[in-house]
């Protein structure tokens, strides 16, 4: 507020000025417009107080000064004024003031927007340094909306706001990965320890079912392409991972219809709006932020050493024979599991987790120049950051550049330009942890638990320890391994994934009238992605082939334009009106093509670019498709008097990607506030000491979501491939011509309360929102033939509903110490109320069509947990009972004698095999509430920031523990040393049977391995220490904080796995919560620095 | 001035602004919300030229090369419930749950080998919808052929449907429901509900089907690849007398064969395609894949091949999913070393392996229809009837290609019994790895014998067939 006002105040003092035209009243007018800033409301008085009174003062005593910010930086433009009186200045481009006195009893009063002001009583000093600290609920004060800003007072809307100072400094890969706890409403998780992994952000749960759930990304007024665009199996590719955090100036996250409805339909999950960093006028400054650190994988389970894998699984050998009436059959083995020696006669014991995880080493560095005159603000930076992950091999690297500025051409046009161009690479192995891997025979971190540690990594003569058939090389055991030796396939085969991406808008300003602005903005987002993958033929997947290496690339572009006007006028005193008329056009073109060359000439290459007998046009990785929104919107914003405000937002938006007929879609909301503390009859009640402002806020808004991941699902349609060498055509999709909007009504109702003085401010909020007309990616009966077995439609209704309370409070201040803190809690109910028709359904499953492991079932939150109910271990015999359909128990023997039945009921008697038939529900994959709790302590040079992030009420399908207890001839963590062995023994580990992968959960999804996922986790921890500025003398050096973190310090859980926050189906929306064979999370520990010039 | 031309007054404003080369062509609304997909077609377009008619043609057949149905992963399952192969390697991915017997309605092969099998024959559907739509579109003689090869595809693939989700026909004269029959083609959201025809009713179908094939497929075909890559009239008499013998009607097996079988050596089909056994086996497998042998096989080339987890190749040889069980056919006393087909096997210290399927790029063809097998058809047919002499003189005849050195015992031809068990190995040795013997055994209601830690499975019991797929039951309410 106090922004536009003051920039209003200086429009009118100016033009009144100007009319006398001369020097002199020109540098009055100045004078007296950060006066009237500084005085508030008073200032409308001090108009009509003459200005040339100022000017006509005695110069009694002149006292010169410098003013710096808390780093010590110089700050350009702070008012200084003598209290009781008019006579005011700024300080220069340097912070020097100078500024004549009456006496030594005056008072200095210096303001700054978004600094505290500080009141200093000159006494007989002659010269003063100042230091002003930054007022964190000024800066707050203002919230960046969609197409503008407002201050926060006129905001009726929700909103969370993080500062880009606190995301600078972690050891992320994108700033959204260090957004988790720290706004409201907002839950981020991170899948796992895969760098540049795209976090699961979810704002007020999840508000799709088929469309995408990730909240829309502008970028300084741009939307730009966000997920997994890479279209790699192997590599995670997050386009947010081309944004250095280090230019982010703030975060602002719209969650209610009534912000975010200006955005239409591209905001059903909330908008983030991304504010980068620009100059201020003044000399230039000069920051280089760094940091280096070491990330270790943490709570990694203990895996059986060899000893105990042989003792186990040969048990689980003899356990089969007994069991198949083979103990008199010299034929069946009695033991499989035999020990191999190191050429010095010790037992070969490989600790697999060595030869994947490693301590990864990672540096950052940012720097950036900015500055300016009165007509030209610039920001330059450039980053560099290499960072290595916890797997093996597993690398990213960005380099970028921006360059931001802001140009008055003349008095009423003003040219703004960003460019951000950015290459980064990512290369990984294929761990296993990205969306639709978690089966795969390459998936690393799934091989480093069930390789078997009896076997040597390598052979005596230094190769690698690998069977004739392409699989690690059992040894002296007998039995066989299908999969590859992880050590192996780190050194032979690579992946990466790169980006060369330029994003950058261009706009212009023109004041066509008093109040009345138009904006052009055009708006590029270009990502070239190089995805590159090598197979030797050595060992690995490329074996079979030869060697092969595939590449391909792939091009994802957007232009927008859009077209606004903005007209800010008052009628009388107290009716202050807003109006914004938009057009906007985005285009999206997206095209990939590539490759794959097969049989390596000679084992000299390793690139695509070698030598190779054939070559293969890439089948799933050629492809072009576009989409493109056009769309109309307006807003207006009124307010009374600074008490009663109210917001009409309209958006009407065309999407190319539905049905012809239903592409258009008309959006809008309306919210309204009553600053109840702005009322006399609170002002004067007792009730205004304690609780100094109280804003009430309500809105209802309506949405809508076409984010489909087909821009071409309306259309049936056919493709071509080959019969042998002959073209073929065939209906490859069922397309639905009626294809509309989602559409979403969300209520919201708050408000936001400061006590003492704004030194506690509290926010709270209900809301609740109904999604209806889903799209749904409707099963079809598979007889049907239609491919895919499902098509798009409009039905099914699911809504969220939930409450967010947030506090801020400076809980201690005194002397050199202070303790700020803030704490956020989000509840929030999802609940799908229709879906296609009754009793329909969506299976979700894990790896494509692998594993069968939540529902989407009417009643409950979308992508339930789903499988088999179990009821321990027989004590009888250390068989696991499951329960059925009928609710009868029913155990299961991998092994039987001929004639027998592997499923039987308890009496022995056979019974059905446990299929889908009898899966129920076994839980609630969707946090019910989660938040974070940050705080920040102060004392004298010292600074302690601590940060918690909870998130409970949901349970996670720990698939990787099914891995870890599989009885195959995979080895085990220790927790089946507990097995069952002896009649009576009560155990929750079955008795060892060779073969057995259904009992712990291989097969399908069971019970016992479904836990709550409550947690708390302390996010980052760190602490740092700012020297004087005074000891750097003329080095050029004005500020030095130096500082060490720990990010993911630890989790306090009762989950055994070993994240709660995993997500094996990454964004997916009907398959959150199972955690089957991810890698864990890496801990950090950075020490960095931030210097200032 | 309304809305619509405010906005397009706009939009052209903001091309003349920023209207600089890339943007230009896209400067209107229309076109930029109507985009026209590029690597797709529109369905209403497929229809347009005879071109198209045929590249669907050509889908139908593709569709049913798919790698989860008969251009791999159905022969595999086929092969490996039976007794011949022991899984090595405990991968549920390459029909480990199969090969074990423990298949649940939510197994990912329950549902693959049933979505791609209905994939085929709603191409089938399209096309034969499709022409009756479009009457101009191709010549009338043409038109015919189509629909004829359209029914060939449909009937193939119902008949490896109901042989894998269906109880054997010979089992209650197929009055075991079935699974749904569709005969129109589905592109919307209609008609997800329809119930289970028995199975009775699906053999009628596809002997309607084949008949109607029988009368509208070509003689012959231009060349010896598309002889062998498309059905002609033969292919279809050869279909029939597979599923006669299934049916257990070998009087029809009889007559069917008698169309392609001459009365006495050489067997030679008298017309269309002079479809024939090849003097060596191995011909088939590797040298020639197009020969007069090879009725119908599905094709693979460089630019569309089968590759991976359902391909032949790699699971018997290159990744060695499957090796040979000693206690099967391998091991079988009555297959001599000196059998041209025993060469077709590799041995390591993982076992023995089938190498039929041996091409290092995944390029062998997928034999569908043999014409060694309307011979060993005819033969149990003639030795089912009584004609033993008829059945010995084509089993010998299979027999004596691969060996010609082996005479087969009296005692195993004496009798019908020992004839009809003899012809039986006879397949087993002579289709190995070619997805045959599953039927094989249920069609003549035999236990599925145990092998390795996979239990024996006896006709009554659940495992006998696969279940229709928990996808089909929840969406087709009709079942």
């Amino acid at each position: 507020m106090k922004k536009s006002l003051l920039y209003i105040r200086v429009k009118n003092y100016a033009l009144r000025c100007s009319k006398v035209g001369t020097l002199t009243s020109l540098t009055v007018c100045l004078i007296a417009t950060n006066a009237s800033a500084n005085e508030g409301a008073a200032g409308n008085s001090f108009a009509k107080t003459s200005a040339l009174k100022a000017f006509s003062l005695r110069a009694a005593i002149k006292i010169s000064g410098v003013v710096t910010d808390e780093k010590g930086e110089t700050l350009p433009g702070v008012s200084v004024k003598v209290k009781g009186s008019s006579s005011a200045t700024v300080t220069d481009s340097n912070g020097k003031f100078t500024i004549a006195v009456p006496d030594e009893n005056a008072t200095l009063i210096f303001g700054y927007i978004g600094y505290t002001s500080k009141e200093v009583a000159v006494g007989n000093k002659s010269s003063l340094k100042i230091s002003l600290q930054p007022d964190a609920k000024t800066l707050n004060d203002v919230v960046v909306v969609g197409y503008g800003t407002q201050t926060k007072a006129e905001f009726t809307g929700s909103a969370s706001k993080v500062s880009g100072e606190t995301l600078k400094d972690l050891p992320v890969q994108s700033f959204d990965q260090g957004l988790a706890g720290k706004a409201t409403g907002v839950s981020i998780g991170q899948p796992n320890g895969v760098l540049n992994n795209a976090p699961v952000i979810r704002i007020r749960g999840i508000n799709s079912i088929s469309l995408s759930s990730y909240p829309l990304i502008v970028v300084d007024g741009i939307p730009i392409n966000t997920g997994n665009s890479s279209g790699n199996a192997q590599v995670a590719n997050n386009p947010l991972g081309d944004i250095n955090p280090a230019d982010i100036e703030s975060v602002n996250v719209l969650k209610d219809a009534a912000s975010t409805a200006i955005y239409g339909s591209r905001a059903a999950a909330g908008v983030i709006l991304i504010t980068t960093k620009s100059g201020k006028s003044g000399k230039p400054k000069v920051n280089y932020e760094g940091w280096t650190g070491i990330t270790n994988a943490v709570r990694l389970p203990e895996l059986l050493n060899a000893e105990q894998f042989m003792m186990i699984k040969n048990e689980a050998t003899l356990n089969s024979k007994i069991l198949s009436n083979n103990q008199n059959n010299a034929a069946v083995p009695s033991a499989s599991f035999f020990p191999s020696y190191n050429a010095d006669g010790s037992l070969v014991d490989t600790k697999w987790f060595d030869e994947v995880y490693q301590t990864g080493v990672s540096q950052n560095h940012s720097l950036n120049v900015s500055g300016g005159s009165e007509t030209t603000k610039y920001y330059f930076s450039t980053n560099y950051s290499k960072q290595e992950g916890i797997i093996r091999t597993n690398e990213f690297t960005r380099k970028s550049a921006r360059f931001n500025i802001d140009h008055k051409l003349t008095s009423f046009i003003k040219l703004t330009a960003n460019i951000n161009y950015n290459n980064s690479l990512n290369a990984s192995p294929q761990t296993g942890s990205l969306e639709g891997n978690a089966f795969g025979l390459t998936a690393i971190g799934r091989l480093a638990t069930l390789s078997a540690p009896n076997v040597p990594v390598m052979n005596a003569d230094g190769t690698y320890n690998l069977s004739t058939t392409n699989t690690l090389g059992m040894g002296a055991n007998t039995v066989s391994s299908n999969f590859y030796n992880p050590a192996a396939l780190l050194a032979y085969n690579t992946y990466t994934s790169e980006n060369d991406r330029i994003i950058g808008n261009f706009a212009v300003d023109v004041n066509l009238a008093k109040g009345l602005t138009y904006r052009l903005s055009y708006g590029v987002d270009r990502l070239r992605i190089e995805n590159k993958s090598f197979e030797s033929a050595v060992h690995g997947p490329g074996f079979a082939n030869g060697g092969q290496a595939t590449n391909n690339s792939v091009l994802i572009d957007n232009w927008n334009l859009t077209h606004t006007l903005n007209y800010a006028t008052k009628l009388g005193d107290k009716n202050n009106i807003t109006l914004l008329g938009g057009y906007d056009v985005q285009k999206f073109r997206n095209s990939m093509w590539g490759a794959q060359r097969t049989g390596l000439s000679d084992s000299f290459y390793d690139t695509f670019e070698g030598s190779f007998q054939n070559i293969v046009p890439g089948t799933t990785n050629n492809s072009r498709s576009e989409k493109a929104f056009a769309s109309i919107f307006g807003r207006v914003s009124y307010d009374f008097d600074k008490k009663y405000f109210a917001t009409i937002n309209y958006r009407r938006d065309g999407n190319s990607a539905l049905g012809t007929g239903k592409k258009y879609g008309n959006f809008g909301g309306v919210s309204g506030g009553w600053a109840l503390s702005g009322e006399d009859f609170y002002k004067n009640s007792h009730l205004a000491e304690i609780m100094n402002s109280v804003k009430l806020r309500a809105s209802w808004g309506r949405v809508g979501n076409g984010n489909l991941a087909n821009n071409f699902g309306s259309l049936s349609l056919y493709t071509s491939s080959l019969y042998g060498t002959v073209p073929t055509f065939a209906f490859n999709q069922g397309g639905n011509p009626d294809l509309g909007w989602e559409t979403s009504k969300q209520t919201n109702v708050g408000a936001d309360i400061g006590f003492f003085k704004d030194r506690v401010t509290i926010d709270v909020t209900y809301y609740n929102n109904n999604v209806d007309g889903l799209i749904l990616n409707v099963p079809q009966s598979p007889s049907k033939g239609i491919p895919g077995n499902a098509i798009l439609q409009n039905v099914g209704a699911m809504y969220n509903r939930g409450f967010e309370f947030g506090i801020s409070a400076l809980v201690y201040q005194k002397g050199n110490f202070s303790w700020n803190t803030n704490f956020n809690y989000t509840h929030n109910k999802n609940m799908v109320t229709d879906l296609f028709g009754s009793g329909s359904e969506i299976v979700g499953a894990t790896a494509t069509s692998s594993e069968t492991t939540n529902i989407t079932r009417v009643g409950y939150p979308v992508g339930s947990l789903y499988g088999a109910v179990t009821n321990g271990v027989n004590p009888a015999n250390g068989q696991r009972i499951f329960v059925n359909a009928a609710g009868q128990q029913v155990q299961y023997s991998q092994s039987i004698p001929t004639g027998g039945s592997r499923w039987t009921y308890l009496d022995g008697t056979a019974a059905p095999a446990i299929s889908v038939k009898d899966y129920q529900i076994l839980g609630n994959a969707l946090p019910t509430f989660y938040g974070g709790f940050n705080n920040t302590f102060k004392y004298k040079s010292f600074d302690l920031g601590v940060n918690f992030t909870y998130s409970g009420g949901n349970y996670i399908q720990n698939g990787t523990k099914a891995t870890w207890r599989d009885q195959r001839f995979w080895n085990n963590s220790t927790e089946v040393l507990t097995r069952w062995t002896t009649p009576g023994q009560v155990t929750d580990i079955p008795r060892v049977v060779l073969g057995d992968l259904l009992s712990n959960g291989s097969s399908f999804p069971i019970s016992a391995n479904v836990e709550k996922a409550d947690f708390i986790r302390l996010q980052t921890a760190s602490l740092g220490y700012r020297f004087n500025p005074a000891i750097f003398g003329k080095s050029g050096i004005s500020s030095l904080r130096i500082y060490t973190q720990v990010f993911n310090a630890f989790l306090i859980t009762k989950y055994s796995g070993q994240d709660p926050d995993i997500s094996v189906n990454g964004n997916t929306n009907t398959t959150p919560g199972v955690d089957k064979n991810s890698v864990p999370q890496g801990r950090t520990f950075t020490f960095g620095m931030n210097i200032g010039f | 001035m309304n809305k619509i031309n405010f906005k397009s007054y706009i939009f052209k404003l903001s091309c003349l602004t920023v209207g600089l080369g890339t943007l230009l062509p896209a400067c209107k609304e229309s076109e930029l919300l109507n985009p026209v997909p590029e690597t797709s077609v529109a369905a209403e377009l497929v229809f347009s030229t005879p071109t198209r008619v045929l590249a669907q043609v050509n889908g139908m057949y593709k569709a049913m090369k798919s790698g989860d149905f008969l251009g791999g992963r159905n022969l595999m399952l086929n092969d490996i419930r039976g007794e011949e192969f022991l899984n090595r390697l405990q991968n549920i991915f390459t029909g480990y749950d199969a090969w074990n017997h423990t298949i649940n309605s939510g197994s990912a092969d329950a549902l693959s080998s049933w979505s791609a099998a209905y994939a085929a024959i709603n191409s089938a559907n399209l096309v034969i919808d499709g022409l009756a739509a479009n009457t101009t579109v191709v010549p009338a003689a043409t038109s015919v052929q189509y629909v004829a090869e359209a029914k060939f595809v449909r009937a193939l693939s119902y008949y490896a449907l109901i042989t894998l989700y269906g109880q054997p026909y010979v089992k209650d004269g197929g009055a075991s429901p079935g699974i749904p029959l569709r005969l129109k083609g589905q592109m919307s959201t209609t008609d997800n509900d329809l119930a289970r025809s028995t199975v009775a009713q699906v053999y009628t179908q596809i002997l309607k089907d084949l008949n109607d094939a029988e009368a509208g497929l070509p003689l012959t075909y231009a060349t010896p690849t598309l002889n062998t890559t498309r059905a002609h009239r033969n292919t279809a008499i050869a279909l029939k007398t597979r599923v006669y013998l299934t049916m257990g009607m070998n009087a029809n097996v009889i007559t069917e064969a008698q169309k392609l079988v001459p009365a006495a050596a050489p067997y030679v089909a008298a017309s269309g395609v002079a479809n024939t056994m090849q003097p060596s086996i191995l011909t088939i497998f590797s040298a020639n894949y197009v020969s007069n042998e090879s009725i119908f096989s599905l094709p693979m080339a460089a630019l569309d091949f089968v590759s991976g987890q359902n391909s032949l190749g790699y699971n018997y040889n290159t990744n060695q999913e499957y090796s040979l069980n000693p206690a099967g056919i391998y091991g079988n006393a009555t297959w001599p070393a000196t059998d041209a087909r025993k060469t077709l096997v590799k041995t390591n210290t993982n076992g023995v392996f089938l190498t039929k399927y041996q091409n290092t790029l995944f390029l062998d063809y997928i034999p569908v229809l043999r014409y060694s097998e309307v011979l060993l058809n005819y033969a149990e047919a003639a030795a089912k009837t009584g004609n033993l002499a008829k059945g010995i003189e084509l089993l010998t005849a299979v027999r004596k290609r691969a060996d010609a050195s082996y005479t087969f015992p009296a005692t195993a031809v004496a009798t019908q019994a020992a004839l009809v068990n003899t012809i039986l190995v006879e397949r087993r040795i002579e289709f190995l790895g070619e997805g045959l013997r599953s039927n094989d055994l249920l069609r003549n209601l035999l236990t599925i014998p145990a092998k390795g830690t996979s239990p024996a499975v006896a006709p009554g019991q659940t495992e006998y067939i696969f279940p229709i797929p928990n996808a089909e039951i929840s969406s087709n309410k009709a079942l």
